[in-house]
């Protein structure tokens, strides 16, 4: 399967087309969401802007909610929110996660033994439950809702992160390492990191759709992104009884959540892959 | 061959068929059974620990209270047949109903009440009701009545014992280490699987004593089981799969289930419950009596009950609920506030508040069904008139003790704060604003008096007294009444269910219910 | 092994303790309390009284000294009585704890079945078709609600055909919350297979193999799958401890009598034996099933020992 040198050319082909086609969906979300104030037909606040709860028309692209608003121009702006959360939860939560993962892998037996055990209790723990303590101490809004988020991440990024590092950790290359005397930090700066950076990048993207489902979550405890932000998380909480009546509140944020995480994972497999395919063939 | 002919054996062979008739009738019924789903399971079914709607729903059912409530709000005889006061108010005394048993047998008198009234009042019960029963210094037991005695006069006292909170229980409850529910009511526990289901049975020893149910006996219903349900769409399709009989239907779907044949919807109209905003009148410019009114003026109670809780409770103009004592809406109309956005606006400019320099407030509030939308409408409703007002939800416990602090404060961001109270007597106000009041709620010593004066008052005196709260807190603009119910009052069954109804403060009455085939 | 066992054991035992005691914490210095929660619509109780019952329930005392008699009595096998009810709360977590184990291990199983094979094929037809058609729809299952997918099954499998019930614990409730799950984590496990399975076959030995002229199918099932899916085990195990947390919004969708909901309107009314119960049951459990799959893995894999 990966072989052949001509299906090799062939792959290698190939795999510029997902970074391109994921990199291109991503950049247009990004765009339309730094666009959307000026692209909204209308303004995502404003209620009674069409008639309740009517099905997706001409006038209304996405149809409109149980107050009236035009959905397609709340999804839009809620794009802006949405990525925000996703994104600063994302790579926060993978610095800090991959941080501690790494102090496990790295920082010594008695260290790795607690730590790892404590990250697993923590990883497990429901998310609903954990960002409800967060947001209680914190108070409600969306800055604390993304911090309450991110610490929700830190677990699941530290145990891959741990992972993977083990798994180098193994190969003989780090026990030659060790006798020539590297320290661990030098260790893990220089060599560990860039051969998990890909692996990790790859899982990274499904923390943003972690992340987003986590707002919703937020959201059906009307906890996290206050009314009326029209977050994709707080939309599809506000949708939940209308599957029947008016399915589109769900739809469209619901879309908008896939394309997105499938742009964002189109890109990181394809980093992976071509940082894996290197790596591999001679 | 049975000859009946024969006149000696006729009256004989009479009475076998006729037994062998019934007993083949009653096995052809079959037992007649409802389930009901809820999205909550009650916390416990002591209803001295109770203080949830979802809890004393359930207990409602295994208990009885002393004394009953009409429709229209007088006061009729439950576990106690009669009734006296002493002048000065502070001496009652109950004549207990003879041969009242308890679930499992035991005798229910009047030193089972006063048992059961000590455990309301002991501290070490943690009562949440517990200063709703009013400043009680000793119960005593003469015979078949149960003896009362207050520190001082407590008005609201006969009307409290008919609330669901007021219950008595059967001694055998907590005689023994671990609490049992065993009462006097119409159907007794069979089984509780926690956050599952509660399944009760007929007492086949009822007697009914509440005015609001015709049946004067054991209930028709065999079985009842409550069924949690958390996810409204869930409850929806339990009750057109046939799942459940009777659910908690979502405000989104009852108004379909209202124009179709095969469903009944029911709201309560005595809930008792009042939904109301308030301000931090402490913290400028909300100390202005003028802006306070103007805020009033830019609510739309209207859509709220229109558009946020679909047409499905009624806009509310008093402080306390509509079916209350000395409750006028007429009254509470003409001292309040009228929708008036254009009005509201000239005032908060005269203050320098514009939709374009707004006043910048936030609108503390937590979750509740319908509850949100309202606070989004109301949102959309100050920014018309020059209010930005930022809405910060947060979950029940958060939040009592979040408002206590803010309504104690003098400076930061000023606030308007919704909160639901629910009751069968219009003293809840004293609770709410007598100082310190709920969370910080009270206001000054005027309001102080007023409060204590109408405990010790009666009939038209005391009405004309709670006019007067009523009358300060509208016109100084403290309370801003919004809508009534607020809260569990709707349920919805299929078409099969006959008379059912609900009481006060949402309780749910079963007695007379049947399910037809 | 038996030293392993051991040691595994005791450190099991200093983590829970350790996350009792922390999260105790955290969880008493949040906002509210549990007298402040049950004043939701009938606000009747005055401060007096108020302090008076926080009193009597020793919620005045200094917070490290709340946590460090209910550490005390936990050590002694004592869980407390929640404050709402005042019923045991061993009691209460030991009658839901089955049913989230049975959804847990359903809800794995489920998805097991669909994203092994899934990330296999994805593996071995990748850069194809085959390859992006699935990672097109493990996204999709990963940005899909789950309650979004519970509902639409109720809708479907419950109201419109009538085949399943749409509330409760038992047996026939299992099937539509256990496909929700694994529809959901499918993904997850597709993703992992199919980056395990590309590691493998990229091994030097593989390589080896196919030079020697060994046949694919066997190369594939004979020498790739085994490595595979032992370098996935400790994946699966996670997860399924993550299931193992209660799935809240499952569960309420489904109104499936598991831990997680308990957890969750525990901490709303604030029951902190209630919370903290639930937290020693739920870190005991996941302790034993993440040192369960350490301990197998090491087994199963002597390249990685984890020290």
């Amino acid at each position: 399967m990966i072989h052949s040198s001509a299906q090799s050319k062939k792959i290698r082909r190939q795999l510029p087309a997902t970074i391109a086609i994921g990199a291109g969906i991503a950049s247009f979300l990004v765009v339309a969401a730094i666009l959307a104030p000026f692209v909204a037909p209308y303004d995502a606040l404003k209620m009674a802007a069409g008639p309740r709860l009517s099905a997706p028309s001409g006038n209304h692209l996405f149809g409109t909610d149980d107050f009236g608003r035009d959905l397609f121009s709340r999804v839009l702006i809620g794009a802006r929110l949405s990525l925000g959360i996703g994104i600063v939860a994302v790579i926060s939560g993978l610095v800090a996660g991959g941080l501690l993962g790494l102090f496990a892998a790295f920082g010594g037996r008695h260290v790795e033994a607690v730590l790892l055990r404590l990250i697993d209790v923590l990883y497990s723990f429901p998310d609903t439950l954990v960002a409800l303590i967060l947001v209680a101490f914190l108070g409600p809004g969306i800055e604390n809702a993304t911090v309450a988020i991110t610490i929700s991440l830190i677990p699941f990024y530290a145990r891959v992160t741990y992972g993977l590092a083990v798994r180098e950790r193994a190969k003989p290359y780090v026990e030659a390492a060790r006798l020539a005397g590297i320290r661990s930090a030098r260790l893990v700066r220089v060599h560990i990191m860039p051969n998990i950076g890909h692996s990790l990048i790859s899982m990274a993207t499904l923390g943003f759709s972690s992340a987003i489902l986590s707002a919703a979550g937020l959201s059906f405890l009307g906890l996290g992104v206050q009314p009326p932000s029209p977050e994709w998380g707080a939309i599809l909480a506000s949708g939940r009884n209308y599957i029947t009546k008016a399915p589109w509140i769900l739809i469209f944020p619901g879309l908008a959540i896939f394309v997105t995480v499938l742009s964002f994972n189109l890109i990181g497999d394809g980093l992976r892959d071509l940082f894996d395919h290197r790596r591999k063939t001679p | 061959m049975l000859s009946i002919g024969k006149s000696k054996f006729r009256p004989f062979v009479t009475i076998i068929l006729a037994f062998v008739l019934g007993v083949s009738a009653a096995a052809n019924l079959t037992a007649s059974e409802l389930t009901v789903a809820r999205p909550f399971d009650a916390d416990t079914l002591d209803p001295q620990r109770a203080a949830a709607t979802y809890s004393l729903q359930i207990t409602n059912l295994m208990f009885d209270t002393l004394l009953t409530m009409d429709n229209d709000g007088s006061i009729h005889p439950g576990l106690a047949t009669d009734w006296t006061m002493a002048d000065d108010g502070k001496a009652y005394s109950f004549t207990l109903r003879e041969g009242v048993k308890c679930h499992d047998g035991s005798i229910f008198d009047a030193g089972a009440a006063k048992a059961s009234l000590d455990r309301a009042l002991d501290p070490t019960t943690l009562n949440p009701n517990r200063t709703v029963w009013g400043p009680i210094t000793g119960t005593a037991v003469d015979g078949n009545k149960l003896k009362v005695s207050f520190s001082e006069r407590y008005g609201p006292f006969t009307s409290f014992l008919t609330s669901m909170q007021a219950v008595f229980l059967c001694p055998s409850s907590f005689s023994a280490g671990k609490f049992k529910p065993i009462g006097t009511g119409p159907f007794k526990l069979a089984n509780w699987t926690r956050n599952d289901s509660i399944q009760l049975e007929a007492n086949a020893d009822y007697r009914n004593l509440n005015p609001l149910v015709t049946n004067p006996g054991r209930p028709h219903l065999d079985k009842l089981t409550f069924k949690v349900i958390p996810e409204a769409v869930a409850r929806m399709a339990a009750l057109r799969s046939g799942e459940a009989d009777m659910v908690e239907p979502s405000l989104q779907e009852a108004n379909d289930l209202k124009g179709d044949g095969d469903f009944k919807v029911y709201a309560s109209d005595l809930s008792g419950q009042q939904m109301f905003a308030s301000f931090t009148w402490k913290i400028k410019p909300l100390d202005n009596t003028d802006i306070r009114r103007a805020i009033g003026m830019a609510l739309n109670r209207e859509a709220y009950a229109a558009i946020a809780f679909e047409g499905l409770v009624k806009s509310s103009s008093c402080p306390v609920a509509p079916n209350l004592f000395a409750t006028d809406q007429a009254l509470c109309s003409a001292w309040g506030e009228r929708y008036d956005p254009e009005g509201s606006k000239t005032i908060l400019a005269a203050s320098g508040y514009t939709p374009d320099k707004p006043l910048k407030v936030k609108l503390v509030v937590y979750k509740g069904e319908g509850w949100d939308r309202l606070h989004e409408i109301m949102q959309q409703d100050l920014a018309a008139v020059g209010v930005q007002a930022e809405i910060e939800t947060w979950d029940v416990a958060a939040f009592y003790g979040h408002i206590a602090d803010v309504n104690a404060r003098t400076d930061g961001p000023p606030a308007i704060l919704t909160m639901g109270m629910s009751g069968v007597d219009p003293d809840y106000l004293y609770f709410l604003w007598k100082r310190p009041g709920a969370s910080n709620l009270g206001l000054n010593a005027e309001l102080d008096e007023m409060l204590e004066e109408q405990r010790k008052l009666s009939g038209e005196a005391r009405a004309e007294k709670i006019h007067d709260i009523h009358k300060y807190l509208l016109t100084n603009a403290y309370a801003v009444p919004l809508i009534s119910p607020g809260w569990g009052w709707l349920m919805a069954s299929s078409s099969k269910v006959h008379d059912f109804r609900m009481g006060f403060m949402v309780s749910l009455l079963f007695n007379d219910v049947t399910v037809s085939e | 092994m038996l030293h392993l066992v051991f040691r595994k054991t005791v450190l099991a035992l200093v983590t829970v303790f350790v996350v009792i005691v922390l999260s105790g914490t955290l969880i008493h210095l949040v906002p509210g309390d549990p007298i402040t929660a049950m004043m939701a619509h009938s606000m009747t109780v005055p401060p007096e009284a108020m302090a008076s019952m926080r009193s009597r329930l020793g919620l005045d005392l200094p917070v490290w000294q709340q946590v460090g008699l209910y550490a005390w009595r936990v050590l002694h096998g004592d869980l407390g009585t929640t404050i709402r009810g005042n019923e045991p709360v061993l009691n209460l977590l030991m009658q839901r704890l089955p049913n989230t184990l049975l959804l847990a291990v359903s809800g794995l199983a489920v998805a097991l079945l669909i994203g092994i094979p899934s990330g296999f094929l994805a593996a071995v037809y990748r850069g194809r078709a085959t390859d992006n058609v699935i990672a097109v729809v493990a996204v999709f299952g990963v940005s899909v609600p789950a309650f979004w997918t519970g509902l639409i099954m109720i809708q479907i499998f419950a109201l419109k055909l009538g085949w399943l019930p749409v509330a409760g614990s038992g047996w026939r409730n299992l099937i539509l919350p256990s496909l929700t799950l694994g529809l959901t984590y499918c993904a997850l496990v597709a993703r992992m297979t199919r980056s395990a399975l590309l590691e493998v076959l990229g091994e030097d030995y593989i390589r080896t193999a196919r030079a020697r002229g060994l046949r694919e199918h066997q190369i594939l099932f004979v020498h790739a799958l085994r490595p595979a899916l032992i370098s996935i085990v400790t994946v699966i195990g996670l997860l399924f401890a993550y299931l193992l947390g209660g799935q809240v919004i499952v569960e309420s969708v489904f109104s499936w009598n598991g831990i997680g909901r308990l957890a969750v309107q525990a901490m709303l009314a604030r029951d902190y034996p209630m919370i903290q119960g639930f937290i020693v049951v739920f870190a005991t459990s996941v302790v034993v099933v993440s040192s369960s799959v350490d301990v197998l893995y090491s087994y199963l894999d002597p390249r990685i020992r984890t020290r």
